[in-house]
């Protein structure tokens, strides 16, 4: 459980949670937005695995994109109730 | 007639915060908030990194009294006394370096403040009975990750074989040909090994082979 746990955390706080919260911010579309933070997810497992899709773990990237979907889809909301372009 | 705004309801005390910080800003500048934004951003994030580098040092370490055993077995090594005086504190081979996997290792080692105060492990005798599994949650920790916090500092492409001792010299060229990584040779490099220890390497060994 703390496993999950702090995956999650640290994914928040670092790029799937950051950068697909700022990549969220930048449209005004929900499919565009939860891509964006799918792909960034997908990029930070295979940067830290050492560029070796082989070494990635599938838990770890599952929830990767778990994470940047959501702070996409968060960076979207923000957009839209925070801006009016 | 004019609509009588003064009968509508006041909204409540965090409707108007919400709905205030949802407004735009009629007095300060987009430089300003940008301006203030980053600096913000670096105070907050500059004090987050630096509360938790302050509890990845030895000494934060060793104030539970939870790692007095654990401690006294690692000073005896040669991680905290030897010829050239470099160190290997415990966070360098506890604490990963990446920041994602800090962070996640961090959060796991919360449980650790639950059974400091518990006293999970306070005495000589529940550190034994809890040493085998404490023990096993590294190895298995360290075998996933090709000894990953081992490799901060040791790596097989700069070792001169001719330099070490001759069995030293020849396991790291097994471990080399086979693929091995530092944890199935080195178990018991820095704290005391539990009775059993060797079946239950294998067991996680090969518990994960079988998950690949």
């Amino acid at each position: 459980m703390l496993d999950i746990l702090g995956t999650i955390a640290g994914n928040i706080l670092s790029l799937p949670g950051i950068l697909g919260l700022a990549l969220g911010m930048m449209t005004r579309n929900l499919l565009v937005a939860a891509i964006l933070g799918g792909v960034v997810g997908v990029a930070e497992t295979y940067i830290f695995s050492g560029f070796d899709f082989a070494r990635v773990e599938p838990l770890d990237l599952a929830i990767a994109i778990g994470v940047g979907v959501i702070a996409g889809c968060v960076g979207r909301a923000i957009r839209v109730r925070g801006a009016t372009v | 007639m004019a609509n009588n705004d003064s009968n509508e309801k006041r909204p409540g005390f965090i409707r108007r915060i919400w709905n205030g910080f949802w407004s735009p800003s009629g007095v300060l500048s987009l430089g300003f908030l940008l301006i203030a934004g980053f600096l913000g951003g670096v105070m907050a994030w500059g004090g987050f990194h630096w509360a938790l580098e302050e509890t990845n040092t030895e000494e934060f370490c060793i104030s539970c009294h939870s790692m007095t055993k654990n401690w006294d077995e690692y000073t005896d090594t040669i991680h905290y006394n030897n010829h050239s005086g470099v160190r290997a504190t415990c966070p360098d081979c506890h604490v990963p370096h990446e920041w994602q996997y800090k962070v996640k290792a961090k959060i796991m080692a919360s449980k650790d403040l639950y059974h400091e105060i518990i006293g999970t492990i306070d005495t000589d005798e529940k550190y034994e009975d809890h040493r085998l599994k404490m023990a096993t949650a590294v190895w298995t920790k360290m075998k996933k990750t090709d000894s990953r916090e081992c490799r901060n500092c040791h790596s097989f492409e700069y070792m001169d074989f001719t330099i070490q001792e001759t069995r030293a010299a020849a396991d790291h060229q097994k471990a080399l040909d086979e693929g091995k990584t530092c944890i199935d040779c080195h178990q018991g490099i820095a704290h005391g090994l539990p009775t059993g220890y060797l079946e239950r390497y294998e067991t996680v060994a090969e518990g994960l082979e079988a998950a690949k």
